[in-house]
């Protein structure tokens, strides 16, 4: 199965159907599944026309219809789409467009600014074009995607069918190794994941899309599953509106990350007690909703109960990008607060040291050029996730802890410290450092050079406002995710192992706070 | 009600800390323990509740109640 015929099926078979909404200011547009197909298909045709075939192509925007259109217009033909994280700073761009050898781009005009930068960088890019109908000003080799559409209008010969065992896209997520990794998904990996996932809902479903596009939960929960059911996906324009938006565009179903849960929950919770809960409901959640799948990171179960008290149930599953990114998750029929459902039926799962391992046809085909990191994930085909867990008498899986050092924040943001400890390092006055996750944020500890310290004879006071200074700096050019919000000085060396390595369960006890 | 009271019933939404115990240099995170979606969706409000309307990249810079407050009356 590919994700060109589960996508032909649903435009045969829902073509009137709304399959996207979005907002422009305040007026909703919205387009049709055979409207949304022409435009993929003339996409996927300009591609071929443009000499792309079997070429790797970037896209970097937040979640918009031409974006989406993009993205499928390159997976149903034999192109890998590698979907960027739109909040990175351009250097981290150029790194992963250049990494991930892409030869042409698909680009927000909100990212224009970077765009001679890009074509300056980027020796392997040969186009880019504008995820707008129009464009002005641009330099060479830069276009709108209204021409790459009208060059596939114009030609004769569609792509062919890709091949199940195709990469169909890169997805880049964290590595703890101080380099993000680029999961490489092929065409069965997505579809399987997309079938596997047994949640039904009628045609014309409204679903409000607030997660990162470029993220694999969004991308194939989100839009392919989505699609596949003939669900209208409403795009929520900003983090600032989710709320207004769900007023707008009333959702039933929802997916969030914890931290999305939790901010909503403060906001009822601060409501005036003597408002009945269903009024209050219809007024945050605009009033339809009675389903929010969430993944991504731990969910308290307290929530669970609280939002069944508006109507409406929350679905916890778990995944990981290299999984396609779904593993397991709780349905309305099976259901178990707490736990993170029962594995998909293309899923095996096993147990070593605690680990969960997982093998099964979502099951990545390994990271894009880095044949190392594979080889540490992959084992004979099982996948090793980083996270401990075990299974209960009734099939449901738990999760109890991690293997590996990523920090996982509520907004399922998966943030690796060795990257970040990396760029703080090179500052003189930086001895030692470690980069914890505490209360949803990131904190830096740092034994300060001594020899540093000494030669500029810095008070306790100096050496905080330098090192102060040196993150606010830093911080203003990481996405908000990566930003370090505390600081704690240490008076200490950092404990070490026998092998001389900092003791990153201990650095929590010793010396919590400066 | 006065603006800013209004505005600080609507940071109390989010926060532990009473209205009454805000004071302008407070930092929405550190001090009154927003998460960055929290600080998102309070500025979403501010625009609803104030009719204003807030760029993203802008509202990035803020991080005291003093700065919000001074945003809010620049805009309106």
């Amino acid at each position: 199965m590919l994700i060109r015929d589960i996508l032909e099926e649903s435009v045969q078979k829902f073509g009137e159907v709304k399959a996207v909404k979005w907002l422009n200011r305040k007026e909703i547009l919205e387009r049709s599944y055979s409207e949304m197909m022409k435009n993929v298909i003339s996409t996927r045709k300009g591609l071929l026309a443009e000499g792309f075939e079997g070429k790797h192509i970037a896209l970097i925007g937040t979640s918009s219809i031409e974006w989406i259109e993009s993205y499928l217009g390159i997976i149903t033909g034999c192109t890998t789409a590698v979907p960027l994280d739109a909040a990175l700073p351009c250097e981290e761009l150029i790194d992963l467009i250049n990494r991930s050898d892409s030869e042409a781009l698909f680009l927000s005009p909100k990212h224009r600014p970077y765009l001679e930068a890009f074509l300056a960088n980027c020796p392997k890019l040969q186009k880019v074009w504008m995820l707008q109908e129009e464009v002005e000003d641009v330099p060479a080799d830069t276009y709108s995607i209204s021409e790459l559409r009208n060059s596939g209008k114009n030609a004769e010969g569609d792509a062919s069918c890709p091949d199940a065992e195709d990469i169909a896209t890169i997805i880049f997520t964290s590595g703890t190794t101080g380099k993000s990794k680029g999961v490489m998904l092929t065409q069965n990996n997505l579809a399987s994941n997309v079938e596997a996932v047994k949640i039904s809902a009628e045609p014309g479903t409204a679903m409000l899309s607030v997660l990162p596009i470029h993220h694999a939960f969004c991308l194939v929960m989100d839009w392919l599953k989505g699609f596949s059911q003939g669900a209208t996906l409403c795009i929520n324009d900003s983090l600032l509106h989710m709320i207004r938006n769900m007023s707008i565009f009333k959702p039933d179903i929802m997916l969030m990350v914890p931290m999305m849960i939790e901010t909503i929950y403060k906001r009822l919770a601060a409501a005036d007690p003597s408002i009945p809960k269903a009024v209050l409901a219809e007024k945050v959640f605009g009033g339809k909703l009675h389903t929010i799948f969430t993944g991504g990171a731990h969910l308290d179960p307290y929530y669970i109960d609280c939002f069944a008290e508006y109507g409406i149930q929350i679905l916890e599953g778990y995944g990981m990008s290299e999984c396609s990114p779904v593993i397991s998750n709780n349905t309305p029929e099976n259901n178990k607060p707490g736990s993170i459902g029962r594995p998909l039926e293309n899923v095996e799962i096993r147990f070593e040291d605690g680990e969960i391992l997982v093998k099964g046809t979502s099951v990545m085909k390994g990271y894009y050029q880095m044949p190392r990191e594979t080889e540490e994930t992959l084992k004979d085909g099982w996948l090793h996730t980083g996270d401990k867990g075990y299974i209960d008498k009734d099939g449901y899986l738990f999760i109890n802890g991690r293997v590996k050092n990523l920090i996982i924040l509520s907004n399922g943001e998966n943030v690796s410290p060795e990257e970040i400890e990396n760029k703080l390092a090179l500052n003189p006055l930086v001895g030692e450092v470690i980069v914890t996750g505490e209360d949803n944020g990131l904190t830096a500890r740092i034994y300060p050079e001594q020899a540093v310290v000494e030669a500029k004879a810095l008070d306790t006071e100096m050496i905080r406002s330098q090192l102060q200074a040196f993150l606010d700096e830093y911080n203003k050019n990481q996405p908000t995710y990566r930003r370090i919000t505390g600081l704690v000085i240490r008076k200490n060396p950092f404990i070490r192992s026998t092998t001389k390595k900092i003791r990153r369960q201990d650095v929590l006890v010793d010396e919590p706070q400066a | 009600m006065n603006q800013e009271m209004e505005f600080k019933n609507i940071v109390a939404q989010y926060s532990k800390v009473k209205p009454e115990e805000m004071t302008g240099e407070m930092r929405f995170r550190e001090d009154l323990g927003f998460t960055s979606l929290d600080f998102m969706s309070f500025l979403g409000e501010l625009e609803d509740t104030f009719d204003i309307e807030l760029e993203e990249t802008e509202v990035t810079k803020i991080t005291t109640l003093e700065e919000a407050l001074k945003l809010l009356e620049e805009l309106q």
